[in-house]
């Protein structure tokens, strides 16, 4: 922990500065998706995060999410322990996962991995089935409802294309998202992911997921069992 | 140590496969189902069951025309479904839907033409009007011979099985949401849509054939077998559950067991398989207006809890999703409209098709009288 916080800290101004002047080491440069060449994942470090949802609302302004959707948010539970009551978060995303259930059940080939690891829509081709929706074990995904096709977080491949972070990694407050290229073995993600117990989540379900957490508490891996939360967003075309 | 959770904050995923895709496993469900029940008359030529024969043709078709509509508007890209045939994905059970479908529909339509190619023949005797032209037309050749028959029979056949086996494995594929991917859900699915056909001759027996009584109890027989089928079915599915031999099949029961909403669907589940099995026993020759009806509903009911239902469970939040059926194109106002269409191609095919052939007395008695009144008037 105490390791990658030293890194966090230490990595914090090349990131910065990288995505608005220069490519960092760990982002990519513009070369985008040569095979084998990038490998993008995320860390999450779960105890960084204060739940100030800036996450949530940067990837609604950059990638035009529709009212009521998300393609990140940060779940936050409260939780009670004896005496005791706490919160929890939990930034949830895509996880660009290496053997993603969303894609083989897609009936017109519209959704697909990039080579470095990214996991997109192909909106022209997309019908709106939403079979992957269905698929997806996570519900990391949903149907735009202004554009009729299937959404999700694409681990802002746009800016990624052209050296700059996902737009929820360059706000993080807390620094708790770190996003980087698993094949750069000078990456940070690279070092983390090496250096320490990764949790992932629903391992169970063979998905082998690209967004890894530290410090995950096994009751939120998989679906967490507790009360429902009671806001809804309004439904579908309202 | 005593932990409880309660969600503060977290996204609400809205139902992405709408009532449209209740309606459409609905509808071509009863229709593959009432055209296995065209089958020993048009093609094995047993003529006791003439009359089931030809009221399940028009439950075939009805159904089956309708339940690509609502398909269609399913998809939240209708315009796009082009993208289907440029692009095949043998991986995807939805691709293979694609083509599975128009299979099945270009068999019915065909079989039903033929099946129907002498009674068009005789419909299209005399007169000059449009519309007899067409049925002479239609009729060209007269009775249609047997091989023909079977033929279409064939290819409408294995277009059913096929509709029936993607309908089912599209859902049981989906790991994401154990409540669906059981190996039970496909043979479910085709137990149901059986009942839902047989409920569904019953109330055409009613109220669009004679109401004929040898035919009510000779359905009511078969709707108690199928019905048996699907109570054996659905404890399986708990037997197995409860067993605890298959995790995915634990999980999903112990997602829903302890809530209540779930517990009275699981009771009214029992209970409208049941209470027509019983009544079906017990006043077969009288009760097919009820069994039908509740047949009809359960189908309809297993549909919607599975889809509605299942997707109203979060995959990683806690608790479950709210569902309120919204009353516009993707909530009521489909159902209805689909109802509608349903109608509206019943009663165009009840007066434009020749499918009653000469079995119903009391329909015969009536055309002949339409025909000498047309007749008259043409005079
Ligand atoms: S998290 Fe869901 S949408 Fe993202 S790659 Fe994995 S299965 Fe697909
Ligand atoms: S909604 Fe679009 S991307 Fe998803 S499975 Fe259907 S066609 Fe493919």
């Amino acid at each position: 922990m105490i390791q990658s916080r030293r890194n966090f800290l230490r990595a914090l101004p090349a990131i910065t500065v990288g995505a608005a002047l220069a490519p960092a080491p760990a982002i990519a440069s513009a070369a985008g998706e040569e095979e084998g060449k990038h490998r993008w994942a995320m860390v999450v470090d779960v105890q960084k995060c204060i739940g100030c949802q800036a996450c949530t609302v940067s990837c609604i302004m950059e990638n035009a999410v529709p009212e009521n959707s998300f393609r990140t948010i940060v779940s936050t539970y409260e939780v009670h322990e004896g005496k005791h009551t706490g919160t929890y978060m939990l930034p949830r995303l895509c996880n660009h996962c290496a053997n993603p259930p969303c894609i083989p059940v897609c009936p017109v080939g519209a959704t697909f991995q990039r080579k470095d690891g990214v996991v997109v829509v192909d909106g022209d081709r997309c019908v709106g089935c939403a079979y992957c929706v269905q698929a997806c074990p996570y519900d990391a995904r949903f149907i735009n409802h202004e554009t009729g096709k299937a959404d999700k977080c694409t681990f802002c491949a746009h800016r990624v294309d052209a050296g700059l972070l996902p737009a929820c990694v360059e706000t993080c407050v807390g620094g708790a998202r770190i996003f980087g290229d698993l094949n750069n073995p000078n990456s940070k993600v690279r070092h983390l992911v090496d250096q320490n117990k990764m949790k992932v989540l629903k391992p169970e379900m063979g998905t082998q997921p690209h967004v890894f957490y530290l410090g995950l508490d096994e009751r939120f891996q998989g679906r967490v069992e507790g009360e429902g939360t009671l806001w809804q967003p309004s439904g579908h075309g309202a | 140590m005593d932990s409880q959770i309660i969600e503060v904050l977290n996204v609400t995923r809205e139902t992405a496969w709408l009532p449209w895709a209740v309606q459409y496993f609905f509808l071509i469900g009863l229709s593959y189902g009432s055209f296995m029940l065209t089958l020993p008359y048009f093609v094995f030529g047993r003529a006791q069951y003439e009359k089931l024969g030809r009221l399940a043709l028009l439950g075939a078709l009805a159904c089956g025309l309708t339940a690509p509509v609502a398909l269609l508007a399913d998809l939240h890209g209708p315009g796009r479904f082009l993208n289907f045939y440029l692009h095949f994905q043998p991986q995807s059970w939805m691709s293979w839907g694609s083509f599975f479908i128009p299979v099945y529909l270009v068999g019915l339509l065909l079989y039903a033409w033929l099946a129907l190619r002498g009674d068009f023949a005789v419909q299209g005797q005399g007169g000059d009007s449009l519309l007899t032209r067409l049925y002479r037309l239609a009729g060209r050749g007269g009775v249609a011979p047997r091989m023909a028959i079977s033929a279409a029979a064939l290819l409408t056949l294995v277009g059913a099985v096929l509709v029936a086996l993607y309908t089912g494995m599209e859902v049981m594929v989906v790991h994401a949401r154990p409540l669906w991917n059981t190996a039970f859900l496909p043979l479910q699915f085709a137990a149901t849509a059986f009942a839902g056909a047989i409920g569904l001759a019953l109330l055409f027996n009613r109220f669009v054939g004679d109401h004929d009584t040898q035919l009510e109890i000779g359905l009511n027989r078969l709707l108690v077998l199928a019905l048996a089928v699907v109570l054996t079915l659905g404890g399986g599915w708990l037997f197995v559950s409860l067993s605890g031999v298959s995790p995915s099949h634990s999980a999903a029961f112990s997602q829903v067991a302890g809530m209540p909403q779930w517990q009275l669907t699981a009771v009214w589940a029992v209970l409208a398989t049941i209470l027509p099995m019983a009544l079906a026993i017990w006043r077969p020759a009288s009760s097919g207006l009820i069994t039908g009806l509740i047949a009809v509903h359960s189908a309809w009911m297993m549909r919607w809890t599975i889809f509605i239902g299942g997707q109203s469970i979060p995959k990683t939040g806690a608790g479950l999703y709210d569902y309120h059926l919204p009353l516009g194109g993707d909530g009521l106002l489909g159902i209805v409209g689909t109802l509608g269409l349903w109608i509206a191609l019943l009663v165009l095919m009840v007066d434009y098709l020749p499918w009653a052939g000469q079995a119903f007395a009391s329909r015969n008695k009536k055309e002949t009288n339409a025909l000498a009144t047309s007749a008259i008037a043409q005079h």
